[in-house]
């Protein structure tokens, strides 16, 4: 049994992609006029309302090549989240995902866990209670900022959802946030993939995952009990 | 810069020579998505308790303001012409005869703000209408005396209720800061479709490009 199917292998590097280059050139879109306010009014939710983001961490080079990729890409991540969303509801894998009601528990048993408070990893499935939480609401998030990017690519011909976000100002606002909101899980993600479980990496490529490294296996915190635990003799 | 100048280093305005064939055909299939949303009974409109914005950034391509000097070229007008059956020019005053329309709109600029003004002027459509525009014009090309500044629109867009020759701004008649004595006014298209200091207007059979469109911005610019 693979630890992921193929779909959601492929997905998540599609996405992986698709992800990077439409930050990168939302954030050069974003330079173009890094304000939320109209021209000459204050924003009331933004505290670094003129401050452009460092062009280092932008892609397309200049405003009408960013828009291109953005435009472009958007086609891809769409497509990508939408197979990736009907796979994991027709498959079932939903219920690995979904919020229960034990999980604010498990979430303070693992945080325990993190801070040393509590000395073995809780039981858990295939993921965490913390992963369980971030994996789902990222594809909703994804939503968030579909829904949001399109409200403020046809405000007028789209215009009830564009109203939906309270306008076009706050849906680009909201659009702004999401991304914000999806990098910080995505960056969160990457920190305990390398840091706790870096035996998952080729499972999101093989599919394959020895079950015998995983972090519960080990008591794995971030950079604690990295290295496989040691084999222990034959009698 | 840097990071983005590197990753893109041999390239032109698209990206990377190797992107472009696929941003492009991007470009063409968003362009039917978008002509296929465009509705004629979509109306922008700016929110009732949101202010006239008072900075609306001023904007032209020409070294100084655009100024129409009547001493060296004679009184404004506006030619109206190629595809149609009664070719015009129209003095200021001309248009000012016409029934006209006033609007409280937003101005989407391709740079991510939005500005709310109101404008006075007489639908595109009256004067399509006026003039007999032959079928077989698709396209409208929409010429200035900034420059070279030009940009030309599918007809659907140019003929959209809300898309005005505008002449006033705010209750006052439009004046060179903001692209007097007319232009090009409708929140249908992103800002810098909407040419200002407006001399001709074309009726073509196929598209014409535009000032930034040729510079590698989307032809289409719908909103």
């Amino acid at each position: 049994m693979k630890r992921h199917h193929w779909i959601v292998r492929v997905t998540h590097w599609v996405s992986v992609v698709a992800i990077t280059i439409m930050v990168g050139s939302g954030l050069r879109i974003f330079n173009a006029y890094p304000a939320f306010g109209r021209p000459g009014t204050k924003f009331c939710c933004y505290p670094f309302e003129g401050t452009p983001i460092p062009a280092w961490l932008t892609f397309g080079g200049w405003l009408g090549g960013a828009r291109h990729w953005h435009f472009a890409m958007m086609w891809v991540l769409v497509v990508t989240g939408a197979v990736y969303m009907t796979f994991v509801y027709l498959s079932g894998e939903w219920r690995d995902l979904v919020p229960r009601r034990g999980d604010p528990r498990d979430v303070m048993q693992m945080i325990k866990f993190y801070l040393f408070i509590r000395k073995h990893h809780p039981r858990q499935g295939k993921n965490n209670a913390l992963q369980k939480g971030a994996y789902f609401i990222m594809p909703w998030i994804g939503v968030l900022i579909v829904l949001t990017g399109i409200a403020i690519w046809k405000p007028v011909e789209l215009a009830p959802l564009t109203n939906l976000f309270g306008g076009y100002l706050w849906a680009r606002y909201w659009h702004f946030v999401g991304m914000s909101a999806l990098v910080f899980l995505i960056l969160g993600h990457i920190f305990m993939v390398f840091t706790v479980d870096p035996y998952a990496i080729p499972s999101m490529i093989t599919g394959n995952y020895d079950e015998r490294l995983s972090p519960e296996a080990r008591d794995a915190r971030p950079f604690y009990h990295l290295l496989p635990p040691p084999e222990r003799k034959q009698p | 810069m840097a990071g983005g100048s590197l990753l893109l280093a041999a390239c032109n305005s698209r990206g990377p020579k190797s992107a472009e064939r696929l941003l492009d055909y991007a470009e063409r299939k968003n362009e039917s998505v978008e002509r296929f949303l465009f509705r004629h009974t979509s109306m922008d409109m700016a929110g009732r308790n949101v202010p006239n914005t008072s900075a609306v950034p001023i904007y032209y391509i020409a070294p100084t303001v655009p100024i129409w000097n009547t001493a060296v070229s004679g009184p404004w007008t506006l030619e109206i012409s190629g595809l149609v059956e009664r070719p015009v020019t129209l003095t200021l005053a001309d248009l000012q005869r016409l029934p006209s329309v006033s609007q409280r709109v937003n101005h989407y600029c391709v740079e991510g703000w939005t500005a709310v003004e109101q404008w006075t002027g007489v639908r595109l459509a009256s004067l399509a209408r006026m003039v007999g525009v032959r079928p077989d014009a698709h396209y409208v090309d929409f010429q200035s005396f900034d420059d070279d500044y030009h940009e030309s629109w599918d007809i659907e867009s140019a003929t959209h209720p809300q898309t005005l020759i505008a002449y006033g701004m705010d209750g006052a008649l439009l004046g060179p800061a903001h692209g007097g004595p007319a232009r090009v006014y409708s929140p249908v298209k992103l800002g810098y479709k909407n040419t200002k200091y407006l001399t001709k207007v074309v009726f073509l059979p196929a598209r014409n490009g535009g000032y930034w469109s040729d510079q590698g911005y989307e032809w289409y610019g719908g909103v």
